[in-house]
């Protein structure tokens, strides 16, 4: 065992540092092994999606049905109900509060990235704390305050409970993507006769086009992942799509098709979306910590 | 403008700064500090929604911090976090390091399949639930049909009292040791070629050069990784929520669940935000030990 790992270790040392062609028959073993590890971790994740092309009959066949007739059944079931709702709920608290997150975060961003190092790291503590707190710390106050001024199960309850941690986001990436671009581009806008606005408009932002996407794809997956705010928060009006699944589970008896067939709607849009910045992912779940 | 940007430019330049981050401040300061305040004043009232006379007693202001010092189930709480965080959080850094090594490679192939790997930890932890919560159901999970192949009889995992905690344990690192292997993936390819090569050299085995020119090369974003995992696994909640909620007894009870069954079960809402107030406090010391380690958007080296 130890013989295999120390080889296998070896080999990857070894093709680190070079292409060596005699390393080739290493590579392929490397390869299959890897081949395996990934499925294994993918494996999970894969019977989710194909227990929701599953009809309901075969769930709990014995012996288990490894192949059957697909149907979409479940998906047709989702449509037919209220999860359409719910979805849609998903999307515009989602969209919501990435917006509002970016309108006021962004020139913030920019400011801090201008400005004296020490006002920057005084707030960053802040920053941090407040994505790291427990969301219970929020849910509680929030709580009370919503029904008390009436925006308990509302939309824009949500959008507002989803700044919480998108706003401390978008101000703590698109900050780190304004520190990459040289200041003397606007100060040679300014020498030109521009405004300090117009500095930041014209041509900072379109320069941080990849950044400003890439930071609200981000703030748009948190709002869209997140389960314990709109638990709380909601009731029947403003219900969100995990929410809705989860539902499933509580009050339906158990229904595993519209389960299966609810989770990869649900995860279908965060799995486009990742892929698409998945670069910047790892920076922006380490809150910048670390710079890939 | 461009006159008076010549005239004192600076003067000028800080207002415009302060100007952009106003807003920004505001609505921070008003979605965050002030209901992170107001949990703090709840937290000093015995607040319980079915008696509405106890919203804003103060007669009593630390009556619910001394009901934590004496409530058992509170500090067996303690006990299942620092349980569930220990194991959760070692493995996933071992198992995080290894698949780094591993995919650490010149190879399209494996970088292509970096990608994969990014799965577990973006999908919603809801749905990340749910799929452990079809694997841990006998009737309907494939590891049972498997074991019940092979004549072995499984109890479901999430039902029986000595692996409940560590049902949860292997749904956690499925979720979260991507985020690690992701971590230190990124450092080790910002690590110099010499530094592999010079041990070469010097005729360091593959174990000596792991030991002792990776891991110290990795030291920093390994103690960053993990501070964030630690911190990440005291908000556990969805799959708690989802495949325990919280049995048997109270073997998966971590302090944060016990914290939302006090308040939105039983409506103590009182007590709930002073337990709060201790993990948020145990948060801004976290924040701030990553800060001290890190600094403020400075890369690690």
């Amino acid at each position: 065992m130890l013989d295999g790992g120390s080889q296998l270790t070896e080999t990857i040392y070894a093709l680190r540092i070079s292409n060596n062609k005699r390393l080739q028959r290493e590579r392929i073993f490397l390869y299959i092994f890897v081949a395996f590890l990934v499925i294994a971790v993918m494996f999970p994740f894969i019977w989710i999606l194909i227990l929701s092309f599953k009809p309901s009959e075969d769930f709990f066949a014995w012996p288990p049905k490894v192949f059957f007739s697909p149907t979409f059944d479940h998906y047709l079931g989702l449509w037919e109900g209220e999860f359409p709702k719910s979805f849609w709920n998903s999307l515009v608290t989602s969209v919501g509060s990435t917006v509002i997150a970016l309108l006021f975060g962004v020139p913030g961003a920019y400011a801090l990235s201008r400005m004296a190092y020490k006002t920057g790291s005084r707030l960053s503590l802040f920053i941090l704390a407040s994505r790291m707190a427990p969301p219970i710390a929020f849910t509680i106050p929030y709580f009370l305050a919503y029904r008390y001024i009436g925006l308990h199960d509302t939309l824009f309850g949500l959008i507002l409970i989803y700044l919480t941690f998108n706003l401390s986001l978008v101000i703590w990436l698109m900050r780190s993507f304004f520190d990459a671009i040289p200041r003397t581009l606007e100060e040679a806008a300014w020498i030109d006769g521009a405004t300090m606005w117009q500095g930041f408009t014209k041509i900072i932002l379109p320069m941080s086009g990849p950044g400003l996407a890439a930071t609200a794809i981000l703030c748009f997956l948190y709002s869209w992942n997140d389960f314990f705010f709109a638990l709380i928060l909601t009731r029947t009006e403003a219900t969100t799509a995990p929410v809705a699944v989860v539902n499933f589970l509580d009050h339906e008896g158990w229904q595993w098709g519209k389960i299966a067939a609810g989770g990869t709607m649900v995860m279908m849009p965060v799995l486009v979306f990742s892929i698409a910045v998945r670069k910047f992912l790892i920076s922006g779940m380490s809150a910048g910590a670390v710079k890939g | 403008m461009a006159t008076n940007l010549m005239r004192d430019p600076e003067d000028l330049r800080q207002k415009f700064y302060w100007f952009c981050l106003w807003p920004a401040f505001i609505v921070l300061i008003v979605v965050t500090l002030a209901p992170t305040i107001y949990l703090f004043v709840i937290s000093f009232t015995p607040m319980d929604l079915t008696r509405p006379e106890t919203s804003w007693d103060f007669s009593n202001p630390l009556g619910q911090y001394q009901i934590i010092l004496e409530d058992k189930r509170l500090h067996n709480s303690w006990w299942v976090q620092a349980k569930l965080s220990f194991w959760s959080v070692l493995i996933q850094m071992i198992m995080g390091f290894m698949f780094a090594l591993l995919l650490n490679v010149k190879s399209k192939v494996l970088e292509a399949l970096r990608t994969v790997f990014l799965i577990p930890m973006v999908l919603p932890p809801i749905v990340v639930a749910i799929i452990w919560k079809v694997l841990y159901t006998p009737d309907i999970s494939p590891f049972h049909w498997m074991a019940e192949g092979l004549g072995f009889v499984v109890p479901s995992l999430i039902t029986d009292p000595t692996w409940a905690l560590w049902a949860i344990i292997i749904a956690d690192i499925w979720e979260w040791f991507p985020f690690v292997m992701l971590m230190i993936l990124s450092a080790l390819q910002m690590m110099p070629e010499e530094y592999i090569e010079a041990a070469k050299i010097d005729g360091a085995n593959v174990w000596q050069m792991t030991w002792y020119v990776t891991m110290p090369y990795l030291k920093g974003v390994l103690i960053v990784a993990a501070l964030f995992r630690i911190v990440d696994s005291i908000k556990a909640f969805p799959l708690i929520y989802i495949l325990t909620d919280g049995g048997p007894g109270s073997l998966t009870e971590v302090t944060n669940y016990y914290s939302f069954m006090q308040a939105f079960n039983f409506s103590y809402l009182g007590y709930s935000s002073a337990i709060t107030v201790t993990l948020v406090l145990a948060t801004i010391f976290a924040s701030w030990g990553i800060i001290r380690l890190v600094g403020w958007g400075k890369p690690i080296d």
